[in-house]
Parts: C-alpha cells; structure tokens; sequence
C-alpha cells in the first residue's frame, strides 16, 4: 500500500512516518499544505492519504477541502482524516462525496497501532473508519437516548450497530465484544429489520446505510 | 367629543394661567436683572461690587424659582435647577464657585429674555382671552357703546348684527387656544433649557427588557411635527386674515400686526429648536444667537412698517452683537480659567473608558484563539506524538506483557490528557467558530444536543470575532438549560445580523418557569452586558422560555 501524508507540524509528521514505515506501509511523499498535497496525489497516485484537517495557511479548515478535491481529481483515492476534534460538520462533508474509501479519526488513536492500521488498511480498500467518538455523536444525535427507532434496539444490538457505524468488519466485531461471528451475523440481521434498512453483504454499503439512518436524525 | 372640547379649554386655561404669571414674574424680573446688573457692575471696581455679586446670584435664585413653579403649569411638574453646592466654603471661593456656575449666568439669561418676551406674551394672551370673551357677549353690551362697536370689518349696532357677531367667537377662540399654547410651549420650553437642570427635564422612559437594545429616551411628541403644525397654522391664519383685509377695502394694513406675531413666533419657536439640536457645548451660545437673530429680523419689520426713516434698529443689532460676542468671551475665558470643569471631566472619563474597555475585549478573544490554538499545535499535538512512541514501545514489548500493559496503561492516560485539553479548548474559544464561523458552530451544537434544534440563521457577512464567541455561549448556555430542565422539549435558535446589532434568539416549548438570575444566566448576562448588549428571558410557566440577546455592532 502507498500513502502519503499532508501534516504541518514536523513532531507529529515523522512520528507517523516511522510508525508506518515500521509497519510495513510506504509513505511515499510528504507534503505540508493543501497546495503541496494535491500536487503529490497527482504526481505519485497514492491508494490513500492521510490528512490534517487543520493546515496551513489560515489553519481552519484547508486539509478538508483539499481532501475533497484531492478525491474528485483521483476517484478511488482512499481519505483519512485526523483531527484533534470532532465536528459533526465536517463528518458530512465528507461522506457525501463519492467513491473511495473515508476515514475520520482523531489524532489519538494513532496511538493504538493495530486499530490505526486496521482503519488505514479498511480505508484504502474502499472501506469506511470513522472514529467511535463521531459515532457516538451520530447515536446521540439521532435519538437523544429514549424514544425513537434506536430504542427498539438491545443495547447489545446498539454496540453492533455503532461498531459496523464505525466500519469495522464483522470479525472485528465479533473480536470487539467477544462473541463468536455467527451471533454478530445475527446481531446485524435483527438490527437491519428492526431499522427496516436494506440488508447488503458489501461492506461499505452497508456502513453508508447505517451512517444515512444515523444521519437522519439531523 | 365634549371630552375632547373639555380637555383643550383645560389646557387653554392652564396656558392663559401660566402666561399671566409669566407676565408678572417678568417685571420682577426685569427690576432685577436691571438693578442687580448696573449695581454690581458699578461697583465692581471697588471691593464692595464683589459681596454684591453673590448677592444677586442669591437674587436671581430666589426670583427665577417662582418661574420654575410656574412651569409646572405648562410641562406638568415643576422644573428643578441644580445649582453647586457652596457648604462650608470661604468667601472666595463661594464667589469662584458661584462665578463659574452655570447656572448662575443662566439665571441670568432667563430674567433678561423673560423680562423682554414675558410682558409681550402675557400680554397677547391675555389680550386675545378677552378680545374672544368680548366678542362671544357682544349682544350684552354693543348697545352701551355710542356709534356701534367695530369688530373686525364689521359695525355692530343692531341686536341681529350682534347674534350674527357672536358666531365669530368660535374661530376667534380657536386661534386663541392655538396662541396660547403656542407661546405656552416657547417660554417653558425656554425655561426648561435655562432653568433645568439638563437638557429636557422631562423624566427619562424606562425601556421595558424587550431585548430592545438601550436607546436615549425618546422625546413624547417629536418637535419638528410641533414646528411643523405651528407653520400651517399660522400660514392659515395669515391667509384668513389677508382675505379678510382685502374683502373690506384694503385700507390700512391692519394684518400687519397679526402676521409680524405670528412670524416673531414662528421664528423664536424655529430658532430656538435648531439651537437646541446643537451640541451641548454650543447650547447657550445657539441660543442667545436665534434669539438675537429673531429680535434683529422683529426690530428690522417694525423700522420697514413704520416709515422705513433713519436705520434706527442698527443699534439695537449692534447690542445684541455685542451681547453675542462677550457671551463668547465669557465663555471661551471660562473654559480656559476652569479647565477640570466637572462636565468636561466625566466625558473624557467616558471615552476613555469606551475605548479601553473595547480593547480589552478585543484583546481577550484574541487571547483566547491564541490560547486555543497554542494549545493545539503545542500541547496537544506533543501528547500525540507522545502517544505514538509509547504506541510503537508497546509493539516491541509484545513478548513482555507486563511492561507492555504498563506502556498501554501510559498511552491511556496521554489519550485522556488529550481529550481534556480537547475539552476545555472548546469550553473557551470553540475551534469550529474560529475555523467555520457562527452558524456551523451554532449548527453544531444542535446537531450535538440531546433535544431536537432547528436552527434559522441568514448572516450575510461574519460578524466580529468577540460577538461570534458571545453568541455561541449565549446559545449553548441556552441549550443546555434546556437540555437540563425540559428535556421533552425542542428549541429553535434564531439568528439575525443586521446593520445595528446581532441578535440572538433561542426559545423552546417546554414548561416554562425559568429563573432569570439563575447562575449560568447571569454570567450570560454579564458577557453580553460587557459588550454594551442586553439579554432578556422571557418564561411564563407554560409557555415555554425565550432568551434574547441584543449585541450592537460598532465594533
């Protein structure tokens, strides 16, 4: 897998750069504002990059829209983006753009090296890894705890559904919440109907359909 | 209708009360001013002249309360005057402080005009009363009078002339009220500019908290409309009049008189507004000068009707020249002799501390966006790094599981740190405001509120940053009350930026009952008062609650 990284702090630049390459994934390039990141998509066609939402030089909002752009010039690009914060705002920017895979993740979890790569690995595939915190933004935002179509849902069932929110495979969360995957098969289809959303075996759709019922609620 | 009729007569007799009192104080007045005048004057050069010029302060004092009372019969309360206070002070400086009293030489202004203008006015009003009273019992006594009486164009000498005759007491009558209250508005008007104690001594109106944000108290009739009416008024009149000249022979000008009244009105109301319009400074001054020009233009129609012989008003235009120039002598030498005059003192204060308080607000919100983002390239991004190495230790001690457990429990805690910086960088200055603006921000907070926000919010361009970070917290404090005690119900955040002010509305539909000074509502409160803004709650138990807050933008 080639990436490439747009960060604007140094520290924080190389660390990931010798994460990844310890893991075995090529950075390829580096660049260090929206201008510089949309100039090595072009030149080196990465399977994903991974962006800073805030970069130089007004430090708002620039590696989401280069982001977004870097997307619609290479089609299939896979996206993560790390935040120090969470703004449901930018959540739906994002997944409202086309093909390839999206990830929203905060800063931190880089730390946790297996659950970075996995995302790293299920966004360049095509997959989707939004941050749990996002998610549970989303879960609180649609229903606001009582009442409404989540609380049909075991709390059993509201943790898959979060779980496949945050595009996790159903091994991954089998392996999440100890249980055999088999039971998570099951988990799903009971969700599905209770949601009365359309079953799909494709992964990434069936994120999208979870992510449109949780987004429906704003 | 008869209610109307009675409320005017009232009002007409108040005025006629009012101008006749007038009328005496204005001899009094005249006696005073004149001997208090040419005796201190005179013996200013001996030492004597220096007591007697206290004393005539006293004088003036005493004369121009009985004035101030007066006024209650034309404004509704009686004026107050607001002289310094001179307790316990020793000779010299009771007479500098006398001396420098405004409202000393004020006094002094009022006794000279009124004494001039009040026997004038006292004597037309009482004049037209009587001349409307004649006319309305002409039946009763035309008979008395050998040869028959001459009322206007008319001889009256017989009984059906006479009934016919009384019909011209309405129209007569009706002018009489409209003069009176006309010369009624200009001297207590007058009065109320030299002998109050501030500009318009009418009580100020309280503005009920409407979220309106706080504006000088309006005026109750708006005095251009009062001009305005005066002007058509006396153009009908004028009109009235001419007609009538020129329906019975035009012969001697007998309007003459009528219209240079009407005019010496008109012109002393016209003036005496444009000069109060001025700025406070320059009030006396305006004033003396559309008086002034108003006794030039008087004086110079009287030289033109009588003869227009030698150009004897060019003395008395040199008078008021002259009067007109020590009044700015007085007033310029004033200025530099007392230069801490206290007025001046509070002002200054004032802007000074407009200004300051504005950058110190300024200087705040950019503190704080500098301590947010401070926070984010450096401590926060450090504890990420951090948290990546002790990441990539942990990997190496996979076949160590204790000190590996002890790097994930470290990693842990640096996660944490994280999310509390995280935290209190949104609790002060919310990165999405800063990056996004006001309305993702707000858009946010109802998207991250456990109760369902609409959100309406059309701004045209960002509003500056301090106000930006106002609103937000007057909204987010808003939906977390909500959130809190009426969790059942929704809200809608309205938002509104226009060329005078920011306004921020959220309102729900829960129980109502909300207490306004409650702890997060009055450090709203205080944030957006510091902002020259107001904030209102409005809940009646039932109906729900609504927050307005109201922030100017001069900024």
């Amino acid at each position: 897998m080639r990436v490439v990284i747009a960060e604007d702090s140094l520290l924080l630049r190389e660390g990931l750069v010798a994460l990844l390459r310890e893991n075995e994934v090529e950075v390829v390039a580096q660049a260090e504002d929206g201008e510089g990141l949309l100039r090595i998509v072009s030149g080196h066609k990465p399977d994903l990059a991974i962006v800073d939402v805030r970069l130089p030089p007004t430090f708002t909002d620039e590696g989401i829209r280069a982001a977004i752009e870097a997307r619609r010039r290479q089609p299939g690009l896979g996206v993560l983006i790390l935040s120090q914060y969470v703004e449901p705002t930018y959540t739906s920017e994002l997944l409202a753009g086309g093909e390839g895979g999206v990830g929203y993740l905060l800063k931190e979890r880089v730390g946790d090296i297996p659950a970075f790569l996995d995302s790293i690995h299920r966004v360049a595939a095509g997959g989707t890894a939004l941050d749990r915190e996002v998610v549970a933004d989303l879960v609180q935002a649609r229903d606001g705890g009582d009442g409404g179509p989540l609380g049909l849902l075991t709390p059993r069932e509201q943790e898959v559904l979060s779980l496949m929110a945050e595009g996790r495979s159903n091994a991954a969360i089998a392996e999440a919440i100890v249980v055999t995957p088999g039971a998570v098969e099951k988990h799903i289809s009971n969700i599905f109907s209770k949601l009365n959303l359309a079953a799909t075996d494709d992964d990434h759709r069936r994120v999208l359909a979870v992510l449109t019922f949780l987004r429906a609620g704003e | 209708m008869r209610a109307w009729l009675q409320a005017r007569l009232y009002r007409a007799g108040l005025d006629l009360a009012y101008l006749a009192i007038g009328g005496a104080t204005a001899v009094l007045a005249f006696g005073v001013w004149v001997g208090a005048v040419t005796v201190t004057l005179s013996l200013l050069v001996f030492v004597v002249g220096l007591p007697l010029f206290l004393l005539s302060a006293i004088v003036f004092r005493w004369t121009t309360e009985l004035d101030r009372r007066n006024a209650a019969l034309a404004l509704g309360a009686p004026l107050r005057g607001r002289y310094r206070d001179h307790r316990g002070e020793g000779f010299f400086e009771r007479l500098g402080r006398t001396a420098g009293d405004s409202q000393t030489w004020k006094d002094l202004a009022w006794l000279v005009l009124h004494s001039l203008v009040g026997v004038v006015f006292a004597a037309v009003a009482v004049g037209l009363v009587a001349q409307t009273i004649a006319v309305a019992l002409l039946p009763a006594w035309y008979w008395a009078i050998d040869g028959g009486v001459d009322v206007g164009i008319w001889h009256i000498d017989a009984l059906g002339k006479a009934l016919a005759a009384t019909a011209l007491a309405i129209p007569l009558a009706a002018l009489a009220m409209a003069l009176l209250r006309g010369m009624a508005i200009a001297e207590s008007r007058l009065a109320a500019a030299l002998l109050g104690s501030g500009p318009g001594s009418e009580p100020a109106v309280a503005e009920a908290a409407t979220g309106e944000a706080p504006r000088r108290a309006p005026s109750r009739v708006d005095p251009r409309t009062l001009l305005l009416g005066q002007a058509a008024l006396s153009g009908l009149v004028a009109i009235v009049v001419c007609v009538a000249w020129l329906a019975t022979g035009a012969g001697y000008f007998w309007p003459g008189p009528v219209l240079i009244g009407l005019t010496i009105l008109l012109g002393l109301d016209a003036g005496l507004q444009a000069a109060l319009r001025g700025p406070e400074r320059m009030r006396p001054l305006a004033i003396q000068g559309a008086i002034s020009a108003v006794v030039t233009a008087t004086v110079v129609a009287i030289w033109a009707l009588t003869g227009a012989a030698s150009f004897w008003p060019v003395w008395v235009i040199l008078g008021l020249l002259v009067a007109l120039a020590l009044h700015l002598l007085v007033a310029t030498m004033w200025r530099h002799v007392y230069p801490d005059a206290r007025e001046r003192r509070l002002e200054q204060r004032v802007d000074v501390l407009t200004r300051t308080r504005r950058g110190a607000l300024d200087v705040q919100a950019a503190e704080l966006t500098r301590i947010e983002r401070d926070l984010h390239d450096g401590a926060q991004a450090r504890l990420v790094s951090l948290s990546m190495q002790l990441g990539r230790a942990e990997e190496r001690l996979a076949d160590q599981p204790e000190a590996a457990e002890l790097v994930r429990a470290a990693r842990s805690d640096a996660s944490a740190a994280i999310g509390e910086l995280r935290d209190l960088a949104r609790g002060i200055a919310p990165p999405i405001l800063a990056d996004r603006g006001l309305v993702a921000a707000i858009e946010g907070l109802g998207r991250r509120s456990p109760i369902p926000v609409v959100v309406e919010a059309e701004l045209e361009r960002r509003p500056p940053p301090v106000l930006e970070t106002a609103a937000y917290f007057v909204v987010a404090e808003a939906l977390t009350n909500v959130a809190k005690h009426a969790p059942q119900a929704g809200a809608r955040v309205r938002i509104e930026l226009d060329a005078e002010a920011l306004r921020v509305e959220v309102g729900d539909d829960g129980p109502g009952g909300a207490d306004p000074e409650g702890g997060g509502l009055r450090g709203l409160r205080q944030r957006v008062e510091a902002l020259d803004g107001t904030l209102a709650v409005a809940s009646a138990a039932g109906e729900g609650t609504t927050i307005r807050a109201v922030l100017p933008c001069e900024w």
